[in-house]
């Protein structure tokens, strides 16, 4: 007799079909309380919006930076005076451009100096970086030359400028058809334009504010600025070399040479390493906000389901007598539970993604979609299905089918 | 042992209510033959309930053994006991219990889908036996755009479907008018006499009894042959 019964045994017989019928039940059953199901869903929604907003804007910043220093190279140094430094002592044009001769590990540098202004064409006034610099400038910050020439040695004291893109841009909606040759009059001094640059990415080592720079021989700057002061040198350093020994070198050159002065060297590698760090304790912070989140709406969907689970118990009991199986009834609210999840984390991917797009536009830096963020937010919101569904759909297997048919 | 189609000997089942224990079903002895149409009268609280559950197989008793279409049942799995239900019980409500969400056609589905048959197959079979309870126009509406009278032949055509060994019907006319519960009656003695299909109907309603191939009065959880 025992062997008969077994013969009713279905463990391994119709795996499939039983789970597409459970699929189809739990989605009309799901659409039968449409708005229960939605208010469910926006906490989930939210929750799995912010992980993947968080992680695809972490991706894009982190991107961005990376592609901003390898635009420049990371052979690339900063040296600026120590903040702690007494005011009276400056850089001095001569010493620095002496490095290279005395420290073979530096093999260029850019000094330059900066000074804010405006310019006014008619009515339309235009505020903008003026920058002294080198010749050298050009190629440390690997500036394009769209039009005409760089700044080179021989235009010491001259009164030619190289503008930004966005200067030249403005100058030409202004009514300078022809820019190249025009002059710009800057602080009482007519400039020459010599050459026009591309746009750059901003960020990184790059001074701020090229594109919308005019850029000036840096012997005419620092006869004509009103703190013709060099605020920070540029320099390219010989690879494999560790920038500890960088550092060395250079606070010992300008220890001797420049009366004890004590200077800060940035550098590219360095920054980098900082920008990385800070880039994973951001994604990481704005991972757990969305953790909260998520939790929050998966206390929201086990709320739903619990209530779905009491309200259907008449159902439950008949299903039972109709021959659903425990297993039956517990994947039936489990697979609910999944989908609710499921399509709550659809929508909050597509608003996740939405945001970080406005972000990336907004911020004006490259969009990049993040498809681990994507199968993130698809995990995560499968296993809050589960995990939150797991004790209302256990709790609605284990009723007993009389009372629940009773109900 | 050939032509029973279902055996209970010395079912016994007490609850527990606050200290007290109350025996509802003491000893119940029934069999029913293939293609017999028999009606279980007794009044209220007289464990007929109970013993619908337990020949329903919804209910485990304490003692006394049950043999279903050559089958001895063992209570100790699910997956036995729930297969069981789904192939050899086909169960009709007195408050019908169809799904409100599903159509009637729908609704007369659920038992197959529990075995795993392709959907197409158990639609067309689906609404072979909506339209031999002549329910087959309105395959596509719901439970509440129906009757009581038609839902109630919607629930036996959905405990038709799975072929079962038997019919377990509680009430079944219970919350019909008196014309639409002859009705129901009618098709439960059509379906029995054309298709030879054993039918156990549950009642408190002596009328209804008697015209009955056979029945017997549970009375206080014993059984009593009329």
């Amino acid at each position: 007799m025992r062997a008969l019964c077994e013969n009713y045994r279905r463990d391994d017989l119709f795996g499939m079909t039983l789970l597409q019928v459970n699929f189809r039940e739990a989605s009309r059953s799901l659409w039968g309380s449409r708005q229960r199901s939605l208010l469910a869903l926006i906490g989930i929604v939210i929750g799995i919006g912010s992980v993947i907003a968080m992680v695809s804007i972490g991706t894009i910043v982190q991107q961005e930076a990376v592609r901003q220093f390898k635009d420049m190279g990371i052979d690339i140094i900063t040296i600026r005076k120590s903040f702690s430094e007494n005011k009276k002592t400056e850089f001095n044009m001569d010493i620095i451009m002496r490095i290279t001769e005395e420290k073979r590990n530096i093999l260029t540098v850019a000094p330059y100096l900066t000074s804010g202004t405006e310019i006014n064409r008619g009515r339309q006034k235009f505020s903008m970086e003026q920058m002294g610099v080198t010749a050298s400038f050009f190629d440390l910050n690997k500036l394009q030359i769209r039009q005409g020439r760089a700044v080179s040695e021989l235009d010491q004291n001259r009164y030619f400028c190289v503008v930004g893109d966005e200067l030249a841009d403005f100058l030409r909606k202004t009514g300078t058809s022809k820019i190249l040759g025009s002059q710009i009059t800057a602080e009482g001094r007519a400039y020459t334009v010599i050459g026009i640059l591309d746009k750059v990415a901003e960020g990184g080592l790059r001074p701020y504010g090229m594109n919308k720079a005019m850029m000036i021989p840096i012997s005419t700057a620092l006869r004509t600025f009103q703190t013709p002061e060099i605020s920070t040198v540029m320099a390219r350093i010989a690879p494999h070399v560790s920038i500890t020994q960088i550092k060395a070198d250079i606070s010992d050159y300008f220890g001797k040479k420049a009366r004890g002065m004590q200077v800060e060297v940035t550098s590219a590698e360095e920054l980098i390493e900082r920008m990385k760090k800070q880039m994973q304790m951001f994604s990481l912070l704005l991972g757990a906000i969305g953790s909260i989140s998520l939790i929050v709406g998966g206390i929201g969907v086990m709320n739903v389901m619990l209530i779905s689970v009491s309200e259907r118990k008449s159902e439950i009991g008949l299903r039972r007598a109709l021959g659903a199986q425990q297993s039956d009834i517990q994947s039936q609210f489990l697979i609910e539970s999944v989908i609710l999840c499921l399509a709550g984390g659809f929508i909050g991917i597509i608003l996740g993604i939405g945001i970080s797009y406005l972000f990336a536009f907004f911020s004006k830096w490259q969009f990049i979609m993040s498809y681990f963020s994507i199968a993130l937010g698809f995990g995560v919101s499968t296993v809050v299905g589960v995990f939150c569904g797991f004790y209302p759909a256990r709790t609605a297997a284990r009723l007993d089918p009389i009372k629940a048919l009773r109900s | 042992m050939e032509s029973l189609m279902l055996s209970i000997v010395d079912i016994r089942k007490s609850y527990r209510v606050g200290p007290t224990e109350v025996k509802v079903l003491k000893g119940i002895n029934l069999t029913v033959e293939k293609g017999e149409l028999l009606a279980i009268i007794g009044p209220s609280g007289s464990g007929k309930s109970t013993l619908m559950h337990m020949l329903g197989l919804l209910e485990k008793p304490d003692t006394g053994t049950y043999h279903i279409d050559g089958t001895q049942v063992i209570y100790d799995d699910d997956r036995v006991l729930s297969t069981l239900r789904n192939r050899k019980i086909g169960f009709v409500f007195q408050q019908y219990h169809l799904l409100p969400k599903l159509t009637a056609l729908e609704n007369v589905c659920v038992p197959l889908t529990y075995r795993g048959i392709k959907e197409g197959e158990v639609r067309k079979k689906s609404l072979e036996y909506l339209t031999k309870v002549d329910m087959q126009d309105r395959a596509n509406h719901r439970p509440n755009e129906m009757s009581g009278g038609q839902q109630q032949r919607v629930a036996i055509a959905r405990a038709l479907i799975g072929s079962p060994a038997i019919i377990l019907a509680d009430e079944p006319t219970g919350a019909l008018d008196t014309k639409t519960g002859e009705e129901i009656m009618d098709l439960f003695h059509r379906l029995n006499r054309e298709e030879g299909i054993t039918v156990v109907i549950i009642t408190h309603n002596p009328g209804l009894a008697e015209q009955c191939g056979r029945y017997v009065k549970i009375i206080d959880g014993m059984i009593y042959s009329a």
